[in-house]
């Protein structure tokens, strides 16, 4: 790992300034994934700002809708009660990813920002065109069982390996962006971004931008739910497929439905009907 | 916390790599020791940033104040072993996807390999070094020995600081739920039922862990 | 002797080292003054090195040399002529920076030094290769096409009675098995510390399972006396048999330390455990077995292609299970072994029987069905009642009961064996058993122990514990012979300085070693008799150790029991401070009549998704025949491990190489999958544990081996029975099922 600058800024305005002095500066929060890729060499940020005590870990309900502070915690979230109560599927779909160490961990900014875990992604020697654009996609005809079904282009069939990113499209969640002008709101759905010709580029957060949060709206999917998640091994295993399920039934009538699965593409694949 | 505070405010080392990579700036040399100053005229001010980017950090480890000067770059693991010699914290992968690291950081478990030891200013860890009250081990410990929860010994520590902390979130309530609550740390030995049959003994004995 | 039932469920002697923390692996030891070295590896798996660029790492901060084959010390016991990989075998392997030849990826072209561990680490990856690169020979499926078997006497075919005689079987099947690669992946990361000092005495602290073979082989690199070089490994976290050999890494960290003159420690990264230290090679079986109508097996064929790196052949025992473990007349084995660009294989635990019971047992299931006979009724009509083999009885052999414990324990009469017959809701329920067999053997050691006047013990040997729990059941042994609680006793070890004592491999510890500190206890107790012959303690000139009982911590006359005197007594009494002996312990002539081998019986209840195929273990039973059991909570412990080893193999592991790059793809503990917690259900052992009246003097056979060997087989028959579709590809992966 090459050297770099830390540093700790105490407000949200700060880090995005902060962001924007040091064109090779990345926010760091859990680490979890970004420590990983610079110990490989994956990414080389010169300047690292920790944003992990930036005060953004709140969990709260907002009117009709839950606000999760991007900061909070994997493991806060899942086990939080409001969370539990109206957002089940969510603290599932929390529970079934990576390890309680790492759920201790992550943050839900960081979890959404983490990259694919691609073996040729992660094998600096060989060809990548996330990694490295341009330089050809070894996967396509690689090893590839737990590669993209949907949505891949012939530049990379890389996938997310997020869990709670599925939860999240099929629950119609909204991301609070913010930079230094204020906040803008993006549809989770949109948030991440199919590889087409720029598979490098993993989501639509500008530069100079900082997730803050999640919204999302109440809804009746709190009885009939289920994440269930196909791995290699029962724990601690990147999904062969995920798919985030719930029904809200009213008088014995289906009245609303969401389908997402996860571990099948760059974004997370949903069908939500209404 | 309010030393942390302080360095929060506190911008003057954020900017000593912009600072070192014009360090053919006169005075830098000036005040700068002869070896710097050799790799300086070399043009090697990677070799003259190590002098420079050791950050000063605060943090308490088993019950004990560290005042110590790192390397950004330093994970909590690395620092652990190599500088602080408290190498019951093991290195299995360096990557996260085997447990034998976890420790623990203002109580809850956390994997050092992936913990810069920089964001842990102000913070406590507790280590499988810090776990026994002197001669006293914890009952996880015992339990472990008594319940064969180990072979080669490598794996265990991090089991143990995982266990401890599986009891405390309130996870440890049947041999099922143990086992996805401890499935974050691997042991090729393959003492994973002794483990479980370790942590149910702890829970079901009760008192404060 | 009448001893050596222990009832006692001994804790490990090592708990609270370990819980505690303070127990030291190989890169924990504290050495003053100790820098850095990390190994670069070969991008490329075959050509040769033109040039490599070194400078910008040695201008990196802090570091002291980067070491690579142009400029490396040269080690005195290489070859130097020409190919320097030439007439190579057994325990040499590859020679570190010896010529710019490249046999394989990863392999190690240069050793970056430097005073701190992030140092070396980063100044690591500033070191650029030119190659200039061959077309590697990695891809399995050209075994036999492009890549050409290793020509020698022990491929030749092998075969008893009449060749291939299955094929005039009544009932008869062929089938192709295929076990992958497989990475030991031992929880500590291979290390080693080295450090020259005066007089070029070198001392290492390796993670070894052989110190004495570590000395041997160390010192023969650099042409030192054995004694100039001391091995230290008094813990080691794991080995499965990667730790057997001295690997190359451990001379490079020797080198290093020797050229910049201060002690050096190098850890390998997980991604380098799957290059270097050598792993369980792919092999392609082919058995052919056949059984008149009644289930009398008539002729077995076994054939194996094994695979080899290009510089050393590595053998194992694959085929031959078929000629041992049932009574057959005819049987022909085949074995085959490929070069390829891979780094050595090496024994991993259960080696080649693990591979070659993984087919054996397979093929049996698939002929019960044929047969329409119960598996292990099929089994059971064909026992071998006496070696095969070479025609000669066993020293013991109680197969036959562990099969029995089994079979009751999983309620193995009590299913439906018809295939794809039985459910629990939305999953298929599949029983499958299989049986493991491994040589129980006896070899050379040396141990000493000194009985001290405070009643305390101390035995040393010059051997290694990675797990199995081998300083316990000595301690237990020493403790029962001599009539001491265990607390008394110390077992020393992991010091090459020591009494030599074997290699901890091949399920032959305990035999072994246990059978020498038999041995020295029983010399200890002479020479306390000789004492109490002339000391007048019992008025018995012609005392006997068999008129005395060795117990609480002294000696008591069996025809009077009153009359007893405490170690204490004895040697203050004869003014001794200490008593020493030590003790060659050789194996026993009369074993030459005679074949010994440990079973194991593996019973598996499998749940198996109807809709997924995800697979979900219901029950497991493992039963053995090891002998008497020493360390009756260790022994249970084993077993288990050998159980998640082979739920490992059954279900996950498997190396996988991009044939177009020649390297692996997934050499990491998150794409690499070893058993977790959750896919372990609670295993049920139980031991036969009776002793083996001639092997050795305590009754043991061996089984660190045999809990593992068969154990994919059980699997894959269970969810044969399960699902009625037969995976003979390991690893029994969902995909292979849908």
């Amino acid at each position: 790992m090459i050297t770099f600058d830390y540093i700790r800024p105490a407000t949200t305005k700060a880090a995005i300034d902060a962001l924007k002095k040091e064109s090779s500066a990345q926010f760091i929060a859990g680490g979890t994934n970004l420590v990983d890729l610079m110990k490989h060499g994956i990414t080389a940020p010169q300047r690292l700002i920790d944003i992990s005590r930036l005060p953004l870990n709140i969990i709260e309900q907002k009117g009709n809708m839950i606000r999760i502070g991007a900061m909070a915690l994997n493991s806060t979230v899942a086990e939080n009660a409001l969370i539990q109560q109206q957002l089940p599927l969510l603290s599932q779909a929390l529970q079934a990813g990576a390890s309680p160490q790492l759920r201790n961990m992550a943050t839900v900014g960081g979890n959404m920002m983490q990259r694919t875990r691609c073996a040729y992604f992660y094998d600096t020697t060989l060809p990548c065109n996330k990694r490295e654009p341009g330089s050809g996609c070894s996967a396509l005809q690689g090893y590839n069982r737990m590669h993209a079904i949907f949505g891949a282009s012939d530049q990379c069939i890389a996938v997310h390996p997020s869990d709670m990113c599925v939860a999240l499209a099929a629950l119609d969640a909204v991301v609070v962006i913010a930079d230094s002008k204020g906040e803008r709101r993006l549809p989770f759905i949109d948030f991440h971004r199919l590889p087409g010709n720029s598979p490098h580029v993993d989501n639509n957060l500008a530069k100079g931008e900082m997730i803050v949060g999640i919204e999302v709206p109440l809804n009746n999917f709190v009885k009939h739910y289920r994440y269930t998640k196909i791995r290699d091994r029962q724990s601690y295993a990147f999904a062969l497929v995920s798919v985030a399920a719930a029904i809200d039934i009213k008088e014995n009538i289906i009245s609303d439905i969401r389908l997402a699965m996860g571990g099948v593409g760059s974004q997370t694949v949903a069908t939500n009907k209404s | 916390m309010s030393h942390n505070e302080k360095l929060l405010n506190d911008d003057c080392h954020n900017s000593r790599r912009g600072f070192l990579k014009k360090s053919v700036a006169a005075t830098a040399i000036a005040l700068a020791p002869n070896v710097i100053v050799k790799a300086a005229e070399d043009g090697l001010d990677e070799k003259a940033a190590g002098y420079f980017e050791k950050t000063n950090i605060k943090l308490t480890i088993n019950d004990i104040d560290y005042s110590l000067s790192i390397e950004p770059r330093t994970t909590l693991l690395d620092l652990l072993r190599e500088q602080l010699h408290l190498t019951g914290s093991k290195k299995g992968c360096d990557y996260g996807q085997c447990g034998a690291c976890t420790v623990h950081v203002d109580g809850k478990r956390v994997l050092s390999c992936l913990s810069l030891a920089v964001m842990q200013e102000g913070k406590h860890i507790t280590t499988i070094e810090g776990l026994a009250k002197g001669d006293d081990l914890h009952p996880m410990q015992q339990a472990f020995i008594d319940h064969d929860g180990f072979q080669c010994g490598y794996c265990t520590p991090g089991q143990i600081m995982s266990a401890v902390a599986c009891v405390r979130e309130g996870h440890a309530n049947s041999p099922e739920e143990v086992r996805q609550y401890m499935s974050g740390n691997i042991c090729r030995c393959g003492a994973y039922n002794n483990i479980v049959d370790a942590i149910i003994e702890v829970k079901r004995k009760g008192g404060t862990i | 002797m009448e001893k050596f039932f222990f009832e006692d469920d001994n804790n490990r002697v090592t708990g609270k080292a370990v819980v505690t923390g303070k127990a030291k692996y190989a890169a924990e030891h504290e050495v003053e003054g100790v820098v850095y070295g990390v190994l670069v590896g070969s991008t490329i798996a075959k050509g040769s090195i033109i040039a490599i660029d070194t400078k910008a790492a040695t201008k990196a901060p802090g570091v002291m040399k980067v070491i690579t084959h142009e400029n490396s010390y040269k080690v005195p016991g290489y070859d130097y002529g020409g190919n320097p990989a030439k007439g190579l075998t057994g325990g040499k392997g590859l020679q570190v920076f010896n010529g710019n030849t490249i046999y394989f990826a990863g392999q190690p072209i240069a050793l970056v030094i430097a005073d701190s561990y992030e140092r070396a680490v980063y100044a690591a990856s500033l070191i650029k290769a030119q190659y200039n690169q061959d077309v590697h020979a990695t891809d399995f499926a050209e075994m036999g096409k492009s890549v050409i078997a290793v020509e020698g006497q022990r491929y030749k075919d092998n075969i008893r009675g009449e060749a291939d005689a299955y094929k005039n079987a009544a009932v008869k099947l062929e089938a192709e098995y295929i076990v992958p690669n497989e990475v030991h992946n031992p929880m500590e990361l291979h290390a080693v510390i080295a450090k020259w000092g005066a007089d070029d005495k070198l001392t290492v602290w390796e993670k070894t399972q052989g110190v004495k073979s570590a000395q041997r082989s160390i010192a023969a690199a650099f042409k030192l006396k054995e004694d100039d070089v001391q091995v230290f490994a008094p813990f080691v976290g794991g080995g499965f048999g990667s730790a057997l050999r001295t690997w190359p890494h451990s001379i490079a960290a020797v080198i290093g330390a020797k050229m910049v003159k201060k002690p050096l420690k190098l850890v390998l990264t997980r991604e380098q455990m799957f290059q270097l230290v050598g792993y369980r090679p792919y092999t392609k079986q082919r058995i052919g077995i056949g059984a008149d109508k009644d289930g009398k097996f008539i002729g077995i064929t076994h054939e194996a292609d094994g695979v080899t790196s290009m510089y050393e052949e590595f053998t194992e025992g694959t085929v031959n299970v078929s000629k041992i473990l049932y009574q057959c007349q005819n049987v022909t084995t085949r074995y085959k072994l490929y070069p390829l660009n891979l780094s050595t294989p090496t024994w991993m635990r259960g080696p080649g029987e693990a591979t070659g019971c993984f087919a054996l047992e397979c093929a049996i299931d698939e002929l019960s069905y044929l047969l329409n006979i119960d598996p292990l009724e099929l089994r059971l009509k064909n026992y071998a009642e006496t070696d095969p083999e070479r025609n000669r009885p066993y020293s013991s052999k109680f197969l036959k009961e562990a099969y029995q414990l089994g079979a009751d324990k999983i309620g193995w009469k009590d299913r439906d064996p018809r295939p794809a017959s039985m459910k629990q809701g939305e999953w298929q329920v599949g029983y499958g058993m299989s049986t493991g067999l491994f040589n129980a053997g006896r070899g050379n050691a040396k141990a000493s122990a000194k009985l001290y006047a405070d009643g305390t013990l101390i035995v040393q040997t010059a051997v290694s514990d990675s797990g199995p729990g081998t300083q316990t059941s000595m301690t237990m042994i020493a403790a029962d012979m001599m009539g001491l609680p265990v607390n008394k006793v110390t077992f020393e070890y992991g010091d090459s300085s020591l009494p030599p004592g074997p290699t901890q491999g091949g399920s032959t510890t305990t035999s072994t070693l246990g059978s020498a500190v038999y041995g020295v206890c029983f010399a200890l107790q002479n020479k306390i008799i000789d004492i109490l012959k002339t000391d007048g303690t019992f008025n018995k000139t012609d005392l006997k150790v068999e008129d005395v009982s060795f117990t609480d911590g002294g000696v008591l006359l069996k025809s009077d029991p009153a009359k007893k005197r405490t170690y204490s007594d004895i040697l203050s009494k004869a003014k001794l401070n200490q008593l020493e002996v030590s003790d060659d312990s050789k194996a026993s002539e009369q074993m030459r009549n005679y074949s010994a081998y440990s079973y194991s019986v593996h019973f598996v209840k499998v749940l198996v998704h109807s809709k997924t195929g995800v697979i979900k273990f219901d029950k497991i039973v493992a039963t053995a025949d090891a002998g008497k059991i020493i360390s009756p909570k260790t022994a249970r412990s084993q077993m288990i491990g050998g159980v998640v080893g082979g739920i490992g193999m059954a279900l996950m592991e498997e190396a996988v190489i991009d044939n177009r790059f020649g390297k692996y793809i997934n050499n990491n503990f998150a794409d690499y999958h070893v058993p977790v917690q959750a896919d372990v259900p609670e295993i049920e052992v139980a031991f036969v544990n009776k002793p083996d009246p001639i092997l050795n003097p305590i009754g043991a056979k061996g089984m660190g081996e045999i809990a593992l060997i068969g154990f994919a087989a059980a699997v894959s028959n269970a969810v044969y029975h399960a699902t009625g579709k037969r995976v003979r590809d390991l690893p029994i992966t969902l995909d292979k099922i849908m």
